[in-house]
């Protein structure tokens, strides 16, 4: 912003602020672990201790148990993994066939359909969708929870502009060398194309591993449930609200999402500026 | 044609799937929304006779359903304005050149990872009217001893607390994205010619960012309206009293729980009607910048 | 609908699930594979260990043919509504579990078979069966679902808050002015911060109006036909509902949420009484480092006396294409397996749902457990007294669901200070007409 700091912002007062805020934004997640570290009576201490205690481990334990967690995380986690890769592989192939074909008939329909699926968020169609999965039999499957959502617009948005900034020079380069548009895909655009993959990836697993409506209705049985109704299900108890068990299953719960968040940060923040850098 | 591979076939090849999934899956159910709205259904058979435009007629005269829209309203404007705020201050903070700042910029993206019923779990922990820290906390400031149960301006403030918190590392990153492209010269001129670092900003950076913060509120609108089931399912389920029962919790009880197959639809299509309303208010006035999100 | 898509769509299915059929079976064909019957079911916490290990691994080993599958499908409204879809698709569970309220539902949805009907006279003993609950299922005196967890609501205290308030520990509340003394004593005192809650808001004032021999609906409650009118909204519902809200404007009443919420608020201590299902007594016996006291729910004072009404749920069988005898049997042997004096007596001891038959409450009192828990036994104690009539055998409403969904609602806005009972419920009551009509409408 500033081409230097002015005067008044030294950098340790700078640091001070950021640093506050930081931890006023993480601390929720912060409590959250420590809390699931706890023995039940010392959740309700106050002021809580800050000292991680020794019983998350056993927390655990019984989170799992209660709910299913290994089955739920192995769910959530295919789910997630699936239509991340199958959103990426249709979004590319769509962008590939609208920027490096000749224009063909039915092409702008093809876009518009793509787009109009934006103004389609489920709660817009859920309830014939709830009877179309009834009427394929796909209830309580993972089809029901992956296939609907494999077409992506903002991944073909994505990828079709990112493929028009590359110099049409390149395809050409390539159809002289004999390179088909298979090989041309493969050979060349995706590899430039990584950040935009591992970007659109990053979004897409944190929203399918987050989802939780749609799972809530589709779901009847232990093996096929999520991870996010498993929380639910922790928190809806009869009795005291063990929230020490309940942390433990929340903990469980973010951190393969952090952990995919973490890894693939950077893409995600460089595909968004490179797309602003106009 | 330059840039362009001549096969005629493949390009349909490669749409098939998506146009597919989309065909079944997205528009032949929206269609069968509209279709369903029109009738009076019975849960167990799905049969049902016409009723034109009845199902509407009593949605939009129920109290229950315009109390649901309000909320709605309300809980949208809340967490836009908070956290289109505040992102707005920590980005600024955050984009000044400073050694390390990337490691505050990297944490405060971390929240986002997290789904809206995992940090609505979160923050019913904190704010738990008998020993939430949050409530204590209040509690030895003020005195007063909030319980979200009995007042419903209270649980939604806390929902839309919670909700903002949760899209604030979004925010920030589009925010730095922004703000990194602003050009330097701009701000150096208006600097020499004398303007305060306030006036800096508002004269020149956030007119600059406006496409950023528009498309922000766009996402943070969506956001509020479809994406928080989740926080409200784990925290209130819609109470006290519907005080936060947004549009899609509405539809899920009508639907799910009541099974007003007809009635449920009705409300799908006035959903429709508001996403297409901002949807098309966002391709009009965004441009042709990249749409994400 | 038209006929000819929803003909299309039905075979559609059906071939799609042959041909998966056929894929998966390969050996299904033997005569030694157990014949395996599922249960959709809502039983979350510490009943889910119960169904899933005692009854159903129970049942299992006593019948090594059959294979009882019970599946926690979500919240009593989801369990429903999926047991629905699933109808719709032709796939439906062999029995699934259904709360009292979606009784009018199942009864009119065409898709079950009747108790009476699948159990042949002289297999069960329905006439061991305690009535109030038989009652509540029967309608024109056939019984169409089978009784299973069914439940009242009684009031728990805390015996410790009471001694420090200077109260009889022994001596719950009986009137409506003995909550209010007592609470302002325990108030005043600092023994616990509220003096009541209460959980299923609108099954509260269900039971108030039960208790004192009031209707709730018209159509003699809903079972003389089907109901037209809700009645909450007269005057002697405004005046229940006008007492919780004096309660909780004086803070005596700390309102902790629907269902099983305000458990917490119990077991932290920090409210003296709750009123609450008595499938709690062995949760809530158990997490809480107090003394556990329990009573009848509390009276108005001049009001006729009426009975608590039943709650819970019951076990309905659906019809299904190719539902093989062997299958019906299956039913019928689990239901006679959970009949049993020892399995209904050992699912009360481990909920609090009240042991079904007479035979298993004489087992109890035969084990001296009843001594042992005198907790456990309020509830039963509770619905033999009082008269048996539509008012106190459980209202019956189409769109149940959605009315308790209204009820709890108008409660909560009343509690809160939004509107007036009166108007809070006059609000209920339209809304909850409108539903009864468009109800009536589609099962004409």
């Amino acid at each position: 912003m500033a081409s230097r700091p002015a005067a008044r912002w030294t950098p340790l007062l700078l640091h001070l602020l950021l640093a506050a805020a930081t931890l006023v934004v993480v601390f929720p997640m912060l409590y959250a672990i420590q809390v699931s570290t706890l023995s039940f009576e010392d959740v309700f201490v106050f002021p809580p201790p800050l000292a991680p205690g020794p019983a998350f481990l056993e927390n655990l334990g019984r989170a799992w148990e209660k709910v299913g967690l290994g089955r739920l995380l192995l769910n959530s986690g295919a789910i997630a993994v699936s239509v991340a890769a199958g959103k990426i592989c249709l979004s590319v192939a769509a962008a590939f066939a609208f920027t490096y074909f000749r224009p063909f008939p039915g092409q702008t329909l093809g876009f518009v359909l793509i787009l109009v699926t934006h103004m389609l968020p489920l709660p817009v169609r859920i309830v014939p969708t709830f009877q179309l999965m009834h009427d394929l039999g796909w209830v309580n499957s993972y089809q029901a929870l992956t296939i609907p959502f494999f077409a992506s617009a903002t991944g073909t948005l994505l990828f079709r502009q990112f493929f028009l900034t590359i110099p049409p020079a390149l395809a050409d380069a390539a159809r002289v060398d004999g390179a088909g548009p298979w090989r041309f895909l493969v050979r060349i655009l995706l590899p430039l194309s990584v950040n935009n993959i591992a970007a659109l990836f990053m979004v897409e697993f944190l929203y399918m591993w987050n989802e939780y409506l749609w799972p809530l209705i589709i779901t009847t049985s232990d093996d096929m449930r999520v991870v996010q109704i498993g929380i639910k299900m922790l928190v809806a108890t009869d009795a005291q609200a063990e929230w020490n068990i309940i942390m433990a299953g929340v903990v469980m719960a973010m951190v393969p999402p952090l952990l995919v968040l973490v890894v693939l940060q950077r893409s995600f923040v460089r595909s968004i500026s490179l797309g602003h850098e106009k | 044609m330059e840039g362009r591979f001549p096969e005629r076939g493949l390009p349909y090849l490669l749409l098939l799937p998506s146009i597919a999934v989309i065909a079944l899956f997205l528009l032949y159910p929206s269609a069968e929304a509209l279709r369903l709205s029109l009738y009076e259904l019975s849960p167990f058979t799905g049969q049902g006779r016409f009723v034109g435009l009845a199902n509407f007629r009593e949605v939009l005269s129920s109290e229950i359903y315009r109390r649901s829209l309000g909320v709605s309203l309300v809980f949208a404007l809340g967490v836009v304005v908070l956290g289109l705020s505040l992102s707005l201050g920590i980005a600024v903070l955050a984009s000044l050149p400073l050694r390390g700042a990337g490691v505050y910029r990297t944490v405060l993206l971390w929240p986002y990872a997290l789904s809206p019923a995992v940090a609505g779990t979160i923050w019913a922990l904190l704010f738990d009217p008998s020993t939430g820290p949050a409530t204590v906390l209040l509690r030895g400031v003020t005195g007063a001893s909030p319980n979200w149960m009995m007042s419903g301006g209270y649980a939604l403030a806390v929902t839309v607390v919670a909700a903002a918190w949760k899209i604030l590392g979004f925010n920030i990153v589009f925010f730095l994205a922004g703000l990194q492209a602003v050009p330097r010269d701009l701000q150096e001129a208006a600097r020499v010619d004398g303007a305060g670092a306030g006036a800096v900003f508002w004269r020149v950076t956030f007119p600059i960012l406006s496409p950023i913060t528009f498309f922000l509120f766009v996402m943070n609108s969506l956001y509020a309206f479809f994406e928080v089931f989740g926080l409200i399912d784990v925290m209130t389920q819609g109470g006290p009293g519907g005080a936060t029962e947004i549009l899609v919790y509405r539809l899920y009880q009508d639907a799910f729980i009541a099974t007003r197959w007809g009635i449920a639809s009705a409300q799908s299509i006035l959903l429709f009607v508001m996403v297409g309303a901002l949807t098309l208010l966002q391709f009009r006035l965004a441009g042709r910048r990249v749409v994400y999100g | 609908m038209t006929p000819c898509v929803s003909a299309a769509r039905w075979t559609f299915a059906r071939v799609v699930v042959l041909m998966l059929a056929l894929a998966g079976l390969g050996g299904e064909a033997e005569a030694q594979a157990p014949v395996k019957i599922t249960l959709w079911h809502a039983m979350g916490g510490a009943r889910y260990d119960a169904i899933t290990k005692e009854i159903a691994a129970g049942f299992n080993k006593a019948h090594p043919r059959y294979v009882l599958e019970p599946l926690y499908s979500g919240s009593y409204g989801e369990t429903v509504t999926k047991a629905i879809a699933a109808i719709r698709a032709g796939d439906p569970p062999h029995i699934v579990q259904v709360f009292e309220v979606g009784t009018q539902t199942m009864l009119d949805s065409g898709a079950i078979i009747p108790v009476t009907d699948l159990v042949k006279p002289g297999d069960i003993d329905f006439g061991d069966y305690i009535e109030p609950i038989l009652n509540y299922y029967q309608v024109g005196g056939k019984l169409y679902s089978m009784p299973f967890n069914s439940s009242t609501a009684i009031i728990y205290y805390n015996k410790d808050v009471f001694q420090k308030a200077g109260l009889d520990p022994d001596r719950p509340p009986a009137t409506y002015q003995d909550v209010e003394a007592m609470g302002r004593k325990i108030v005043a005192s600092g023994a616990a911060r509220h003096a009541i809650t209460f959980g299923w808001p609108s099954w509260m004032l269900e039971q108030a109006h039960a208790m004192h021999n009031r209707p709730y609906a018209d159509r003699d409650n809903g079972r003389g036909g089907r109901a037209t009118r809700v009645l909450f909204n007269e005057p002697f519902g405004v005046e229940v509902l006008s007492r919780w809200t004096r309660w909780a404007g004086e803070k005596l009443l700390a309102y902790g949420g629907r269902e099983y919420a305000p458990n917490k608020a119990f077991l932290a201590g920090e409210v003296a009484m709750l009123m609450q299902s008595t499938s709690q007594v062995t949760t809530i016996e158990k997490a809480a480092r107090f003394r556990v006291g329990t009573g009848f729910l509390p009276r108005i004072e001049g009001q006729p006396a009426g009975k608590s009404v039943i709650g819970g749920a019951s076990l309905w069988v659906l019809r299904g294409p190719g539902r093989s005898p062997e299958e019906l049997d299956a039913i019928v042997k689990f239901f006679k397996f959970i009949a049993q004096p020892e399995e209904t007596a050992k699912w009360h001891m481990s909920t609090g749902y009240f042991p079904a038959t007479r035979t298993a409450v004489a087992l109890l009192r035969q084990q001296e457990w009843f001594l042992k828990n005198p907790n456990h036994e309020t509830a039963f104690k509770q619905i033999q007294e009082g008269p048996d009539t539509p008012n106190t055998r459980g209202v019956l409403l189409g769109n149940f669901v959605q009315i308790r969904n209204i009820t709890d609602s108008a409660i909560e806005k009343a509690l809160s200070g939004r509107l007036s009972p009166k108007e809070a419920l006059d609000e209920a009551a339209r809304e909850a007409n409108r539903l009864l009509d468009e109800y009536n409408r589609i099962h004409k």
